[in-house]
């Protein structure tokens, strides 16, 4: 499960490197959609301010 | 479900898809246009750069209700400090001329798009696509509803984190080592060297991108820099927050307010069209795989996307062979220059600090507007044989 801080600015960088298109943005959310996730954490990585966190 | 139908649906209301609905209007179809935000151009995701000349090309009357300044100098500075300053009589400059105020530029935009005939929605979400017979059906939400919008040919401006293109099979997702991760402060109290100048910081303060301070006109400037995460383990953010401390120009400067996003650098996406579906400006990768700019290219694709639109719509054929013209366009006017682009960004990402150094060197010491490639070349096998020997692995 992906935490989203409450420091993410909702730009949408991580939908734009999702593989598999499982994120979508809305103006003050996002939503994951974790079932189909391969758990590659690209999102991860390229979030400008780090704002989503793994949780095990 | 309630069910709008339309000519053209555009998804994204920045300068693409304004541009896109605007000459899809003037082509004489029905258009609608949606944006998942409250406020079109608003948070900003941008350095608000763009070239005067780029502009004039597409007709656009520059207002000064959304210029925030007019510039033509640029300051590129090395690791060291070394600085090399180019003006547009010397080089021609990409994204050099205007600084513009992109939140009310944005809105413009898309007002010039609705006096045309397009009608605008905002606050208003694309959840999905499916095809129907010879058409696109897409559900949005708005305010707590749910319905439903049919079109002949759908726009997908949906920015860097584009997801339209891809429910119609499209591939618009960025790989991580082509996406920068870029941080941004609008500042005040910014002491320029020069505020007529752009100025770009390269090396390890950006790794895998720079650095830039465009100024706002008075103490006033964009700080930003983009980074690949592939690059570095820091955030873009943290990376910022470095530079606004270690830079002259900001050690003394205030911060208004914080900008974020991805840039996709890896030039054009080899496929913009499919049947009864384009893509356009961030979501098409419309940006100079240098710069990082994309403001005049995401316009001026916009413009033939709505031209190509308007064009389908009368013919009544949307099949992805027709909707081709406008592929054929953006390769001809956009992607053919990104290739440059993209060889000269290698070259630069591959050299060290120490090397950027040397090459700053060499520059300054020469006089830009009588200088030779020949001469050149000359230069920097004096001060930096290793650079030289990088730059002729990559062109």
């Amino acid at each position: 499960m992906k935490k989203i801080s409450e420091w993410c600015m909702y730009c949408g960088e991580c939908a734009g490197v999702c593989p598999r298109s499982l994120i979508e943005v809305h103006e003050t959310d996002l939503i994951f959609n974790e079932e189909n996730c391969k758990d590659c954490k690209l999102c991860i990585q390229v979030c400008p301010v780090h704002a989503l966190i793994k949780e095990e | 479900m309630k069910l709008i139908e339309t000519d053209v649906l555009v998804i994204g209301a920045g300068p693409a898809g304004s541009s896109a609905a605007k000459h899809a209007a003037r082509g004489g179809a029905d258009v609608l246009m949606i944006d998942r935000k409250s406020e079109i151009g608003s948070p900003k995701r941008c350095a608000e750069g763009v070239s005067k000349e780029g502009l004039k090309k597409l007709g656009i009357e520059p207002s000064p209700r959304w210029i925030a300044k007019e510039l033509s100098n640029v300051r590129l500075v090395a690791p060291d400090g070394t600085d090399v300053k180019l003006n547009e009589e010397t080089v021609k400059l990409p994204e050099a001329g205007y600084i513009l105020e992109r939140k009310v530029f944005d809105k413009h935009m898309a007002m010039d798009a609705a006096r045309e005939g397009a009608k605008i929605m905002v606050k208003t979400l694309a959840k999905d696509l499916k095809r129907e017979d010879d058409s696109l059906v897409v559900t949005a939400e708005r305010m707590g509803e749910t319905f439903q919008i049919k079109a002949k040919i759908v726009i997908g401006a949906d920015g860097p984190e584009s997801r339209i293109g891809r429910f119609a099979g499209l591939k618009t997702a960025a790989k991580p080592k082509n996406m920068e991760s870029a941080a941004q402060f609008e500042m005040g109290g910014v002491e320029l060297e020069d505020p007529n100048s752009l100025e770009f910081y390269f090396g390890s303060v950006a790794p895998g991108g720079y650095a830039w301070i465009f100024p706002k006109g008075e103490d006033i400037a964009n700080v930003g820099l983009g980074v690949l995460a592939t690059e570095t383990d820091k955030s873009a953010y943290q990376h910022l927050m470095e530079f606004v401390e270690n830079c002259p120009a900001t050690r003394n400067a205030q911060a208004v307010e914080l900008n974020v996003g991805g840039d996709p650098v890896g030039g054009m996406n080899k496929k913009l069209v499919t049947d009864n579906l384009l893509v356009v400006g961030d979501a098409a990768g419309h940006v100079n795989p240098l710069t990082g700019g994309g403001i005049n290219t995401a316009l001026e694709a916009g413009l033939y996307a709505g031209e190509v639109a308007a064009a389908a719509v009368k013919e009544g054929d949307f099949s992805k062979k027709r909707l081709e013209e406008y592929q054929k366009l953006c390769e001809e006017n956009i992607g053919k220059s990104f290739d440059k682009y993209l060889k000269a960004k290698e070259y630069l990402l591959s050299l060290s600090d120490e090397e950027l150094d040397e090459v700053a060197k060499a520059f300054q010491n020469v006089k830009l507007d009588n200088i030779n490639t020949k001469e050149l070349i000359k230069l920097l096998v004096k001060v930096s044989p290793k650079a030289l020997v990088k730059l002729g692995k990559i062109f």
